[in-house]
């Protein structure tokens, strides 16, 4: 679904975002990009977006190398794309079903579609009573489940996540990131940038830790950090499995094969 | 993927209301400059008009009578080619002769005449414009001559005073359309920038560029032809005015106005030209906004 090659991605001057980031990631897998401030995690979403096009290195998405895609076919790759942000970003003069239907009129789907999809969508996230409501009206956690039914009520091979809880409370968070886990297993893809330590160490799922623009850790069923839950290194104390030392200690080169990481270790164990 | 109509319009309608203050003067901008390039355009075409016969440095005209025999004629041309102040000299036969008046004429004169006749006519360049008289005094009351004409004072000086008013008004135009275009530039970078946040999500959830463009570019194509339109209201306004269209008005009976009746036909190239360049200043102005500010 989505390979990233010898990535690197360098902004003006000479601050280099990614370094040469090689990793892969299947259809149907959840994965957190984790790693402190300015470690590149926005740029892998941006670059996954096409908001920027890699320095160097190819970007493999949805079968398509997209650092080579010309300009007017990125909309059609955003539309394969959902995408939500610690900012929500909802018009605030459109009711929560303005706003979602929004993500569909502007793409030319008809009434009749946009008539049926909207209000599932709604259900799914669990607003279909708000439906009629401003955003202002909401709650924040509210409001990021409307988000959340705007990028994915395109249905959308991926679904990408920056920050999502990063203005929320622990319990919303959970609420939102359970939101996610349920789009996630209807197979589409889903990464999320986060902050989170607690989320990432209870949710256990495949984590990809950047530092200074490099993959340092790409550990599946991983916790947030190496430390975070003490003996994280060594073991992986909530299913107990032996640790990879590949995956935790090399390079993402190291990965064997490099595909399909946490299917693999899943299968292994 | 196709845009629906309705939405651009609905969308640019919205643009402008919310706009509405900087749209008035980009429209009033475009109206009066557009306005200056088709009264320009007017009163070049109806000064042509009226000079039409002294056109090519014609300088004296001989009209010979319609019944004149064939060698009668050719002895007057001959006698012309002759005289001492007469440089050069074209024979005009009746048909052209008719021709020409066609477009000079108002209709009930022409309704009153045929081609037979209509005289034809000498013209004749001058070597010296002054000696006009003297040309005059030679040939009026020959046998065949049924009249001598050259261009009075009047002529040459509104010929000169055409020419400069003409260059005056397209400086002027040019000028103003240039800052309509700036006008209409600058409503929809605000316009953008009021919606900075819609186009935002919309290219996050993939509305393609031209669907974001188009109702900022619909937005400034209609200033653009509101402006036209006030302009033509203007043109129409001078061309019925001044009396100007071609059964001409009572008043303007033995003035030089009367004499510069332009067909119904010149006012509608006019009012084109006036819609063309209109729009094409609405859609420049909001083009180059969109492709400066509109960074898809």
């Amino acid at each position: 679904m989505i390979t990233f090659q010898n990535v690197t991605k360098t902004y003006k001057g000479s601050t280099v975002a990614l370094h040469s980031c090689s990793v892969e990631i299947d259809k149907g897998e959840f994965v957190f990009l984790v790693g402190p401030s300015g470690s590149g995690k926005t740029t892998f979403i941006r670059l996954l977006l096409r908001e920027e096009a890699p320095t160097s290195g190819c970007i493999w998405e949805a079968g398509k190398e997209i650092g080579r895609l010309p300009k007017w076919r990125i909309p059609y790759l955003r539309r394969n794309i959902g995408c939500v942000f610690q900012d929500f970003r909802l018009l605030p003069n459109k009711s929560v079903f303005e706003n979602v239907a929004f993500a569909l009129e502007v793409i030319g789907r008809p009434k009749h579609v946009i008539e049926s999809q909207v209000p599932q969508v709604l259900e799914l996230v669990g607003l279909a009573k708000k439906r009629d409501n401003l955003p202002h009206e909401l709650s924040g956690g509210e409001q990021q489940r409307v988000a959340v039914a705007r990028a994915f009520v395109n249905r959308p091979l991926i679904l990408l996540a920056d920050e999502p809880t990063g203005n929320l409370d622990p319990t919303t968070s959970l609420g939102i990131m359970r939101l996610l886990d349920r789009i996630n297993r209807t197979g589409t893809t889903v990464i999320v940038a986060t902050h989170d330590a607690g989320m990432v160490d209870q949710m256990r799922r495949r984590v990809i830790e950047l530092d200074r623009g490099a993959i340092v850790r790409d550990q599946a069923n991983g916790v947030y950090g190496i430390d975070s839950v003490g003996a994280a290194a060594d073991t992986r104390p909530a299913v107990g499995l032996p640790v990879d030392q590949a995956a935790v200690l090399g390079a993402p080169s190291a990965i064997p094969g490099g595909t399909g990481a946490a299917h693999r270790y899943a299968g292994r164990t | 993927m196709p845009v629906s109509p309705s939405y651009v319009s609905r969308e640019a309608a919205t643009n402008l209301w919310r706009n509405r203050l900087m749209t008035v003067a980009a429209i009033l901008t475009v109206a009066v400059s557009l306005a200056l390039v088709g009264s320009a355009l007017l009163l070049k075409q109806g000064a042509s008009k009226a000079t039409v016969q002294w056109q090519n440095g014609v300088q004296a005209i001989v009209w010979v009578k319609p019944n004149a025999a064939t060698p009668l004629i050719s002895s007057i041309g001959s006698e012309l080619r002759q005289s001492p102040y007469v440089k050069s000299c074209v024979w005009r036969s009746q048909p052209y002769d008719y021709n020409e008046a066609k477009h000079l004429l108002p209709a009930d004169e022409l309704q009153a005449t045929t081609q037979s006749d209509y005289p034809s006519s000498y013209r004749c360049v001058l070597n010296d414009p002054s000696q006009a008289p003297a040309v005059y005094q030679q040939f009026i009351g020959r046998p065949g001559v049924f009249a001598v004409k050259y261009p009075g004072q009047q002529i040459k000086t509104m010929q000169s005073v055409i020419r400069v008013l003409q260059w005056v008004f397209l400086a002027v135009a040019v000028i103003l359309l240039l800052s309509a275009a700036v006008l209409i530039l600058n409503t929809i970078r605000m316009a953008i920038f009021a919606r900075r946040r819609e186009v935002s999500v919309m290219k996050l959830v993939g509305a393609t560029n031209w669907f974001i463009r188009l109702p900022f570019m619909a937005e400034g194509l209609i200033q653009g032809l509101l402006g036209a339109g006030i302009a033509v209201l203007a043109v129409l306004g001078l061309y019925w005015g001044l009396g100007l269209d071609t059964t001409g008005t009572v008043a303007n009976q033995g003035s030089i106005l009367h004499e510069m009746a332009v067909s119904g036909w010149n006012v509608i190239g006019t009012c084109a030209v006036v819609a063309i360049v209109g729009i094409g200043v609405g859609v420049a102005g909001s083009a180059f906004a969109v492709r400066r500010f509109l960074d898809v």
